[in-house]
């Protein structure tokens, strides 16, 4: 077998906990959200809730239209944070404070700001913990989610 | 609209949900839509899990929250799932807390797999509808 191979994919360094620094800010790029979105994450997670489903039940409603999910608008940010920065050796998530500010809507297009804010060492050597605060924008600059995220990161290994 | 309004939301029952098993269509279908980069074909990426505990709620027969916006969410990640590993969720509203035109509803939920063990947990809170003279009548 012909075994083909592409320098450009190959990925590029994952950045350990010794290399972050509290402070480094990062942007990611835009992703409009589409009406295919909202109803690709409606079919995944079995969330059909009128708010997300319903276009006549909406115009009535204060939003006046069908609003993504929150939880779809936290996962795209999840896509997008790892298209704003070099890759974290990440060995686990391990949870998230987050709040939702206001309506992802159709046609949206929604940035991630994303500053580190802390970093802990833990009781095991081989890790850190460190604290992300993300803000989700739409194209007015409004924030329409934002939150903190805490990542377990692997140390750069001993010799 | 049917459903489960602010003044209807008891605090403290617990439901759970019928299971859902994870598999790698899920994942595919997940990293298509969030092009979260993947780091393991085995591990589930640890925000699908969260998406199927509201979807799994809707598989409970009962008239579902009348949520007019989902407010906040605190959540851990206590242990990674796996592809073929099957989870249910539970839940337990555990404070409302009425406002003029609407309430507050915090939620517990757990997510759990086929061993019985715990592997995300956290807290939802969402703004819930009251009832009006046109719902009520």
């Amino acid at each position: 077998m012909r075994v083909l191979s592409y320098g450009s994919v190959t990925a590029p360094a994952r950045r350990y906990f010794d290399d972050i620094q509290v402070g480094e800010e990062y942007e990611s790029p835009g992703r409009t959200v589409t009406e295919a979105d909202i109803v690709i994450f409606a079919g995944l997670s079995g969330d059909y809730n009128v708010l997300h489903t319903d276009a006549e039940f909406m115009k009535q409603s204060i939003f006046g239209e069908r609003i993504a999910h929150g939880l779809l608008g936290l996962a795209i940010q999840a896509g997008l944070f790892t298209r704003a920065t070099q890759a974290y050796a990440t060995l686990a998530f391990v949870g998230l404070r987050w709040k939702f500010k206001g309506p992802i809507k159709i046609g949206d297009t929604i940035r991630l700001r994303a500053t580190v804010i802390g970093k802990k060492e833990t009781s095991k050597p081989d890790r850190g913990l460190v604290t992300v605060q993300r803000s989700v924008l739409n194209q007015r600059g409004e924030i329409v989610q934002e939150g903190e995220t805490d990542l377990m990161v692997e140390r750069r290994p001993r010799p | 609209m049917t459903g489960s309004y602010f003044e209807d939301v008891p605090v403290d029952d617990v439901q759970e949900t019928p299971g859902l098993t994870v598999t790698s269509a899920h994942v595919a279908i997940y990293l298509g839509l969030t092009r979260e980069l993947d780091v393991d074909g085995a591990t589930v990426p640890d925000l699908l899990p969260l998406c199927f505990t509201t979807g799994l709620g809707w598989r409970v027969p009962k008239p579902p929250l009348v949520v007019l916006a989902f407010m906040g969410l605190d959540w851990q990640v206590l242990r990674s799932v796996r592809v073929g590993d099957t989870v249910m969720s539970r839940s337990r509203i555990v404070t409302k807390r009425p406002m003029r035109d609407a309430g507050v509803v915090v939620e517990e939920r757990e997510l759990v797999d086929q061993r019985g063990e715990v592997v995300q947990r956290g807290r939802f809170t969402y703004l819930v509808a009251k009832r009006t003279k046109e719902t009520t009548a």
